[in-house]
């Protein structure tokens, strides 16, 4: 709420105002009430006989629901303090207002309140691109009781609709009260704000009772909390991050329309809420000791929507996982290819790796057997489609040239691949990461056809071609004279030799030789790429190296949380406790929500972290950052039917329970005593 | 208008002789297509079943709905229009769970340049 705006939500449904409740948006100006990537409203000012509001203050009770307490005239000064006005509203289908006028004097009032109503239509791409809509409008009162606008494009047409339950005279602009309060009376209406758009019929008593439906997602908020693991700590700011990683997770929660109901979580509030192939995927393998279930919904609807032909607009290849989707109407008018859109690498053999730590976590084979011929097929696009050289390595280039990604891994903006000079390589692009995904992929793969799809030739290839990839890997992607892994391939096969962040993904996959783990978590504790809040994205002294840079020196809190399971996959707990520790202290500075990036500044330098600024807040998989680095401190890992707990915890953290844990064992609890000093730089042990 | 060898007839006739498709192991289901042809409506019937398919020309209940102009289908059917974006755009009317519909387009041929596609690696239990 920094910019000054309120923003509640459920699911891709949210609306944005200003802190009276108003909202009037110009083109590009990001207010209004959208669902399914479209604005439904772009203007909905409230007057009393005439005037604006003032905004007394604000309540945010949850992420769907918002009060606004609110006095005649905008002045510095009450102008009248006689009357108060508040406005609770919750988002459903579209939102619903209860609009509550109290008069504080001794004598009755007439007032006319008027609510100026009006929509342009535009997509969320048109909203930050600034584009000119190429439909028609409608608005139309209908029996008098409500207000309809619309919008028409060929055969693509959205409306909103407007009623209350106080009497109204409705126009084509809004609806108008002339109402009469008595003596510190009150007078009320409900109004109710309806999108209709083409999908799949939505609970209708959710339509018809606002009240039930509110209910309904505050008891749905309870059941989440109640049902996560509890967390009991000595340090209480850890507790604080714990909870809002959990409330933020349940705000990111989104049912796409083929999932019954069921959510996963999506990129980021809220301008991000829809599917992402690889935020989604991140984001439930960091929850997935807590909340296993969005890996499985993530896991299904991936699934469903996995490529299956070859599409050059899309850039889809079969079994190829996708990247984006979107329902507004450039995407229906192929202006955008986000329906949906496949441009990335990495998701694909992501989406097997989750499948497998899934089945690891809650013996869940079922799920397994059933998405047998999407982990197939994925495991197939590695090879298949992936490796445009030829050269037995993950490569990336757009097909679609006009509106596709140019990066396709998760560092995606233009300067995020760079030699040390700065350089920019030609495409495709192979990039470390990415190797290291597929060969965990194959060797998780190799698990699944054993045990669960019985299929031994295909677990011995998948065992084979992951060995023959990582000799190749630590072959050609080793820096011989800096002793990291180069952050890329260009298309001649030369090392894109920057130092970065990605070389701890490497260390999560498994690919790095044992032999060269160490000069790697050397790298990532050491002073050109740790900050001492955590690991830069690109190491000082790098040519494009800056510490505001976007992934060019700033430091991501789900990075390292990757890192940090990295560096305990390879033995190196001490320092996975030291990033886990730098990470958990700026949440502190963030009361507990990490933001998506921060400045790559040393520590001592600035004291605090530095956020970047970012339009997406609580993004993903930075509120995963917390849940992920609580496993990774305890060290949980699954084993057969139970659960290892080998805890290395900074001191400072003191005593750490975590209580009932969901998995394949039931429910279990986990404890570790804080014994790892974080208070130094210390060299790289073994 | 109708003739036996226009894109949707043979999409249909395909399917029907493939009988299996694994692409839609996980559609358990049934689908009625109504097409319509100025006065004429085209049914057909698929019945998805772990990925045994069989194709009829009958009416009768189904779990997913599709009506289309017959147009319209023969430019989905050969690739010529995106499943998705045409049902963004409000094309064509469908009913019922979209999940199979999703699961549906996976059918339907894209537009590519070039068929890059090699053999080396065969992960699918079965092919073709």
């Amino acid at each position: 709420m920094n910019d000054g705006l309120v923003k509640i939500l459920d699911g891709n449904t949210f609306v944005v105002s200003d802190a009276n409740g108003d909202i009037e948006a110009s083109l590009t100006d990001p207010t209004g009430l959208f669902s399914f990537d479209t604005r439904f409203l772009s203007k909905w000012v409230l007057t009393v006989n005439g005037q604006r509001l003032g905004s007394l203050s604000v309540d945010d009770l949850q992420y769907y629901e918002a009060r606004f307490f609110l006095v005649p005239g905008t002045g510095t000064v009450y102008i009248d303090a006689k009357l108060s006005v508040i406005r609770r509203r919750s988002v459903g289908n579209g939102f619903h207002e209860e609009l509550t006028i109290l008069n504080h004097s001794d004598k009755p009032v007439s007032l006319t309140v008027r609510i100026d109503a009006g929509s342009d239509f535009a997509d969320l791409f048109e909203v930050k691109d600034a584009l000119q809509k190429k439909g028609t409008y409608t608005a139309r009162v209908q029996r008098g009781k409500h207000l309809v606008l619309g919008y028409e494009r060929e055969t693509f047409r959205r409306s909103t609709s407007i009623s209350a339950t106080a009497p109204a005279r409705f126009d084509k602009d809004g609806l108008t009260f002339k109402i009469r309060i008595a003596p510190q009376g009150e007078w009320k209406t409900d109004l109710e704000v309806d999108t209709v758009q083409p999908g799949p019929r939505r609970g209708q008593e959710q339509r018809r009772d606002p009240r039930r439906a509110n209910l309904a997602m505050q008891r749905n908020l309870q059941r989440w909390i109640e049902e996560a693991p509890r967390v009991e700590c000595d340090w209480d700011p850890l507790k604080t991050t714990y909870r809002r990683s959990l409330v933020d997770l349940a705000a990111l929660r989104f049912s796409p329309p083929i999932a019954g109901g069921r959510s996963l979580p999506a990129a980021g509030l809220p301008w991000f809420m829809t599917m992402f192939g690889r935020d989604s995927i991140f984001t439930s393998l960091q929850a997935l000791p807590f909340t296993p279930e969005l890996a499985a919904t993530t896991l299904g609807a991936l699934g469903n929507w996995q490529g299956s032909r070859l599409d050059d607009f899309r850039d889809e290849d079969p079994g190829r996982i996708l990247h984006e989707m979107r329902y507004g109407e450039m995407t229906a008018f192929e202006e955008r290819p986000h329906s949906p859109y496949y441009g990335a690498v990495d998701a694909t053999p992501l989406y097997v790796v989750l499948l497998d730590e899934y089945e690891r976590w809650t013996g869940d084979r079922k799920l397994v057997r059933d998405l047998e011929h999407e982990a197939r097929a994925a495991l197939n696009w590695i090879d298949e489609y992936a490796d445009l050289q030829g050269t037995g390595y993950i490569w990336y280039r757009r097909r679609n040239e006009e509106t596709g990604l140019e990066n396709q891994c998760w560092k995606d903006s233009w300067d995020s691949i760079s030699f040390r000079d700065g350089r920019l390589p030609g495409f495709p692009r192979a990039t470390c990461e990415l190797q290291g995904y597929a060969y965990d992929a194959k060797v998780r793969g190799a698990r699944l056809a054993r045990d669960i799809w019985k299929d031994r030739d295909l677990a011995d290839r998948l065992e084979k071609d992951a060995a023959d990839l990582k000799r190749r890997f630590n072959r050609d992607f080793w820096v011989e004279d800096g002793e990291y892994f180069t952050l890329a391939l260009d298309p001649d096969g030369n090392q894109v030799d920057a130092l970065a962040s990605n070389n701890g993904h490497l260390l999560w996959s498994g690919i790095v030789d044992k032999s060269k783990a160490k000069a790697v978590a050397q790298h990532l504790l050491g002073p050109r790429l740790f900050s001492g809040w955590g690991v830069r994205t690109l190491a000082e002294g790098e040519g494009r190296y800056n510490p505001i840079g976007y992934h060019v020196g700033t430091v991501w809190p789900f990075d390292n949380s990757f890192v940090a399971w990295g560096l305990r996959r390879y033995g190196f707990k001490d320092e996975a406790a030291q990033v886990a520790a730098g990470i958990l202290d700026a949440a502190e500075f963030f009361e507990g929500r990490l933001p998506e990036a921060f400045g790559g500044y040393e520590r001592e330098q600035t004291k605090y972290p530095v956020q970047y600024p970012t339009a997406c807040s609580p993004q993903a998989w930075s509120t995963g950052t917390p849940l992920l680095l609580l496993r990774t401190m305890l060290g949980l890992e699954p084993q057969g039917e139970h659960l290892v707990v080998d805890p290395a915890l900074p001191t400072s953290i003191g005593l750490l329970a975590l209580l009932d844990l969901p998995g394949r064992w039931g429910r279990i609890d986990a404890f570790g005593r804080g014994r790892v000093d974080v208070g130094r730089r210390r060299p790289v042990r073994r | 208008m109708v003739s036996a060898g226009d894109a949707t007839t043979q999409f249909f006739e395909e399917l029907r002789k493939r009988q299996h498709e694994p692409r839609l192991r996980g559609a358990t289901g049934t689908y009625r297509f109504e097409l319509v042809d100025g006065k004429k409506v085209d049914r057909w019937l698929v019945a998805f079943s772990k990925g045994d398919v069989t194709v009829s020309r009958r009416g009768g209940a189904a779990d997913c709905v599709v009506r289309a102009d017959r147009a319209l289908f023969n430019r989905l059917a050969s690739g010529e229009l995106n499943g998705v974006a045409a049902a963004l755009r409000g094309e064509f009317e469908a009913e019922g769970d979209w999940r199979l519909l999703v699961l549906f387009q996976r059918l339907f041929p894209g537009k590519a340049r070039s068929a890059a596609k090699r053999s080396r690696a065969g992960y699918s239990r079965r092919t073709g």
